[in-house]
């Protein structure tokens, strides 16, 4: 059976290292970029099934690295799931049309809700 | 589901302690998902507290992991802990676990440690964590930096899984180490040596996201487990009723100490009686009580007498106390000054007010307060704090201070300041005339009344206190010795004349 992948994206120490934890306890693979442009180097060497991103992050951030990726037809379809611990409403000018969203600090369950909500649970 | 504010930001919730003082001081608790160092001395109570916190969290229904390092050996641990009234054998194994880390800690370094409390937190749906030996980890970390990305790795665990975590440590005590910067609060515990005696107290040096009391709070460890004492001018910095303008006047318990005091006390006002030993400073404050009712209900809380001498006192004065008490209209309470915290009695006190509903109150021997401060310079906050809250509720306080000197001049209050706090002043003396001892009283000050400022010859026999007349031709009786001075003698006026000459 082949693992759904889970792309998470984030620069504070310690989230990428938790979320890939808890989805790895959970049956994904998991794998974690720091910033928008390092995402975009993982997307070119991993098949992605989900990408979970935060929003304010240094040289690409999550809005600019959403952009980049409608803009381009081999990863415009991968679900986004934006992280952001401003409530959505303050956001929603900034960035649209992802497919969820994430408040930060998100609870274990929320994680799990979320992404088995978008990608269905994990095989096994 | 949790609340949020009109933006959306949702509201931190509070996990509170089951420690009613802790809680006060934390302003409702600790915050759910936070992470805090509990830090002290051997012997401080630290385990104590974790233990605590985590029995009173499983009997709220919570789940909760104490992970011991290089710490007390469980059995030994729950042995002692067996002792507490908070201990429940039951819930062990069902809703907290005791596992030991340090085999783990040693084998797989922090990273190790901090999968496995994952996974524990995780499998177990832990709701509060208590870590104790956090020195060990430190011990263990290749780096301070290795040792802050595991705190952090925590700190971030804990958010995610809404887990309150508490981290017990003996290091640190000076300095502010690094993990201090990491974490969401810290508070320190001290035991401290007073002479002879030791007072243990807490002090929260960092609590982030919620206001808190500052400074430190005494705190004691009983069967009942940890008892926090939040420090009454901190608590109490503002009343917590506003005492408002009160004009009503209401009876000393004696009409001619009404008269002289301009027609009685204004309610909610509070009184002090300075004085030797045996110049009817006791007596006065009974007589003060005898005129409580079912609708003014009446405490004495006292310090030096026994509730058995005070109604002795009041039967041979005839009050009528006894009756009283029996009805219930009065409530005696002694407290001997020997190694209690001037917090927990002014708890008590204000307790057993808002319990009863008390108006008339006698805090009979100040210096008790004094005697049992761990600094003099609380004293007047502290006072000035209780009073406050006494007017808030609209009781009527007398005070009495004790001074020195039997006979002679005072040359200032044994506790500075306590004059100003209080509205009405009243001095009892010895004065000698004739070689004889007469007691005098005179009132000092009385806010709101127009009050007699003569020097009066104060009289306890079987009907209570009587004032009496003035010392006339008589000087220099501050002093305690009167003198007499060039002037006819009186008549049958009522005045005391001196005739000696």
């Amino acid at each position: 059976m082949i693992m759904q992948t889970v792309l998470v994206v984030d620069d504070e120490f310690g989230i990428g290292e938790v979320l890939e934890a808890i989805l790895t306890d959970d049956g994904y693979r998991v794998v974690t970029a720091i910033n928008g442009n390092h995402a975009l180097e993982r997307l070119a060497g991993n098949r992605v099934d989900l990408i979970l991103s935060d929003l304010m992050m240094p040289v690409m951030d999550g809005a600019a690295l959403f952009a980049a990726l409608q803009a381009d037809k081999r990863y415009q379809r991968i679900p986004f799931v934006l992280m952001c611990s401003l409530p959505e409403p303050n956001i929603q000018n900034r960035i649209k049309g992802y497919t969820a969203f994430l408040h930060k600090p998100f609870k274990v369950d929320d994680v799990l809700d979320i992404v088995r909500k978008v990608l269905g649970p994990p095989p096994g | 589901m949790s609340q949020s504010k009109a933006d959306g930001t949702p509201l931190l919730s509070r996990m509170p302690t089951g420690i009613a003082g802790l809680d006060v001081i934390l302003n409702g608790g600790f915050l759910r998902g936070g992470i805090y160092i509990i830090q002290g001395p051997p012997g401080a109570g630290k385990t104590i507290l974790g233990n605590q916190v985590c029995y009173d969290h499983v009997a709220a229904g919570g789940r909760a992991l104490y992970v011991t390092l290089l710490a007390e050996n469980h059995d030994r641990m729950l042995m002692h802990m067996g002792e507490m009234q908070f201990f429940h054998r039951e819930e062990i194994t069902r809703s907290l676990e005791y596992i030991s880390a340090f085999r783990i800690l040693e084998e797989e370094g922090l990273k190790g440690l901090l999968t496995l409390i994952r996974r524990e937190i995780q499998g177990r749906k832990i709701s509060v964590l208590v870590l104790d030996g956090l020195v060990a980890a430190e011990h263990s970390a290749p780096s301070e930096l290795e040792f802050k990305k595991f705190i952090h790795g925590l700190q971030t665990q804990a958010v995610v899984t809404d887990c309150t975590m508490f981290l017990l440590t003996s290091a640190g005590e000076a300095a502010i180490s690094p993990e201090h910067t990491m974490v969401d609060g810290l508070i320190e515990l001290s035991d401290e040596q007073y002479g002879w005696r030791s007072v243990r107290d807490l002090h929260v040096r960092k609590f982030r996201g919620s206001a808190y009391l500052r400074g430190r709070h005494a705190f004691r460890i009983t069967q009942n487990g940890i008892e926090v004492f939040p420090r009454t001018e901190s608590l109490l910095s503002e009343p917590s009723r506003d005492p408002g303008g009160q004009t009503r006047q209401i009876t000393t318990g004696s009409a001619s100490l009404d008269k002289m005091a301009g027609g009685g006390l204004t309610a909610g006002s509070t009184t002090l009686v300075v004085g030797p030993t045996g110049s009817g400073k006791t007596a006065l404050g009974l007589q003060f009580l005898s005129a409580a009712s079912e609708a003014e209900p009446g405490l004495h809380f006292g310090f030096f007498e026994s509730n058995a001498r005070v109604l002795t006192k009041s039967d041979s004065l005839g009050l009528g106390l006894r009756k009283l008490v029996k009805d219930g209209h009065v409530e005696l309470m002694w407290q001997p000054p020997t190694e209690d915290l001037i917090d927990a009695l002014s708890e008590t006190l204000l307790d057993t007010v808002r319990r009863r509903k008390v108006k008339r109150v006698v805090i009979d021997g100040l210096s008790a307060f004094q005697r049992l401060t761990t600094s003099q310079d609380r004293i007047a906050p502290f006072f000035t704090a209780l009073v406050n809250e006494l007017r808030g509720m609209g009781v009527t306080t007398f005070a009495t201070l004790e001074v020195p000197d039997l006979i002679g001049p005072i040359s200032r209050a044994p506790v500075s300041e306590l004059s100003t706090i209080t509205e009405n002043l009243i001095l009892l003396r010895y004065v000698e005339l004739h070689s004889r001892l007469f007691r005098l009283i005179s009132v000092l000050k009385m806010r709101d009344n127009e009050f007699d400022p003569m020097l009066r010859e104060f009289l306890l026999g079987k009907n209570g206190l009587d004032v009496g007349d003035s010392f006339n031709n008589v000087e220099a009786l501050l002093s305690g010795f009167g003198r007499g001075v060039d002037a006819p003698a009186a008549g049958d006026d009522g005045v005391l004349t001196d005739t000696s000459r």
